[in-house]
């Protein structure tokens, strides 16, 4: 547990220390739609995660809404 | 002084205009496992429509059409049902195969978003599902508060509230007639909780962590789906209605990085880590590519890798089930590996038009493998 607890503290450091203050004018590159969380396709994303829903036994990660399936 | 100002003004007109997100998607799924196993074809169609810059609304729709087969162990003798059950069975005329079956589903959900002076959000949704025996529907929220003046950090909190109702055909209940085909209602509920934190750490990569935890109470056995138990070679056994217990508790991480590698290529990672009490652990690898051509094209390939552990009261085995209280020969709920290869097509036609379409292939180390298509168009209004 120490260890762990020590592996993500010094990740902690290491991943803030790379953080840049980047300004809204910065953000060209952010903002293109390749770029977005879930992908360009909304509907798309909707359909793997439905197939990995009826599929596997896991879940959980990509967001909090998403309806019931009686496929699993 | 003034010029200053309206050139600001037009500059966040038109930077807001740009910015509009107010679409039609029509996506098309067809879903086909091999050896004719489930077949899905799904239309669906995505409503987004910006009111200001405060509010956005998104509606979308979905009907699936499904048929193919679930495996399971029956009563080969019986001839009463495809899924017949049965005490005392010859030990020889169990059957394990693929049982067939068809449905249909629609499904919904709407969202708003509202975006406050500091422009946190509060997004608020609702979902349902139907089939002709399963109904679903949940309330959504998540709050997402930026922690900077920059806007590169932010941090999310979300929950939502899911009620199923299931229809299992009456075999404990003598006051119901499972031989008629009679059922009787079931539920089962879902609670989801999930706490997000976002930081931009450059002009050109960005990561979230997010932990989540999952409680599923009330009916979760599949009314479909037998185990064999008390099974003595050449003698007699009990096919049976699966059991698995009535709660779960999940929790897990998920961690995403998006980096644009240069000007046109941008790579998407992720990873999540999943445990439960039903002994399941998995780990999930994720990874797309986006390759931006001439403006117009935009060519995408993903991998995906899927790892699970079995759950404690699975077995595939029918000589393995006595008298356990829980019980599921499920495969879903086996160890298995599973890979997925992804690619799509993205073309824009012009401003307001663009077309997709994608082809993935879906395997699983237990033997289980699928194809599906996708196609679709985006329409900016």
């Amino acid at each position: 547990m120490k260890i762990q607890v020590l592996t993500l503290f010094t990740l902690s450091i290491l991943f803030s220390a790379c953080i840049k203050d980047v300004k809204p004018w910065e953000k060209e590159t952010l903002a293109k739609r390749t770029m977005k969380e879930n992908g360009m396709n909304p509907l798309e994303k909707k359909f793997q995660e439905h197939i990995y829903f009826s599929k596997e036994a896991s879940r959980g990660g990509s967001g909090i809404s998403g309806g019931g399936c009686g496929c699993n | 002084m003034q010029l200053r100002l309206s050139l600001a003004a037009a500059t966040l007109i038109s930077s807001l205009a740009l910015n509009a997100e107010d679409y039609v998607r029509v996506q098309y799924l067809q879903y086909d496992e091999t050896l004719n196993k489930t077949s899905v074809s799904a239309p669906s169609i995505m409503i987004n429509k910006d009111f200001g810059t405060d509010y956005t609304l998104n509606a979308n729709l979905v009907f699936d059409s499904v048929s193919g087969a679930s495996e399971t162990y029956y009563d080969g003798a019986s001839g009463a049902s495809a899924f017949s059950r049965g005490i005392g069975v010859k030990a020889k005329d169990i059957k394990y195969a693929n049982v067939t079956y068809s449905d249909q589903r629609s499904a919904g959900g709407v969202s708003l978003t509202t975006r406050f002076s500091n422009r946190d959000e509060l997004v608020l949704g609702t979902n349902y599902s139907a089939e002709h025996d399963f109904y679903s529907n949940d309330i959504s929220a998540e709050y997402m508060h930026w922690l900077d003046s920059s806007k590169n950090s932010s941090l999310s909190l979300g929950l939502s509230y899911q009620v199923n109702e299931v229809l299992v055909r009456c075999e404990e209940n003598s006051a119901c007639d499972g031989e008629s085909g009679a059922s009787e209602e079931m539920s089962a509920d879902v609670f989801n909780l999930q706490a997000s934190y976002f930081q931009n750490i450059d002009s050109r990569s960005y990561a979230k962590i997010s932990l989540f935890y999952i409680k599923d109470s009330g009916y979760l056995s599949n009314p479909y789906l037998n185990v064999v138990r008390n099974y003595v070679a050449n003698a007699n056994a009990d096919v049976v209605a699966e059991l698995r217990p009535d709660s779960r508790s999940a929790y897990g991480a998920m961690l995403k990085y998006v980096n644009a590698l240069s000007g046109s290529l941008s790579l998407h990672l992720s990873y999540r880590y999943y445990q439960d009490d039903w002994e399941i652990d998995s780990h999930t690898l994720d990874s797309d590519m986006f390759y931006e051509f001439r403006n117009d094209w935009i060519f995408k390939v993903g991998l995906r890798y899927y790892t699970q552990s079995e759950a404690n009261f699975y077995s595939g085995e029918k000589d393995y089930f006595s008298d356990e209280v829980y019980a599921s020969s499920d495969f879903r709920l086996s160890n298995f590996d599973a890979i997925t290869y992804k690619s799509n097509i993205d073309y824009t036609i012009s401003q307001k038009l663009s077309i997709n379409i994608g082809a993935n292939y879906y395997e699983q180390s237990r033997g289980v493998a699928a194809t599906y298509f996708t196609t679709g168009f985006r329409y900016n209004f």
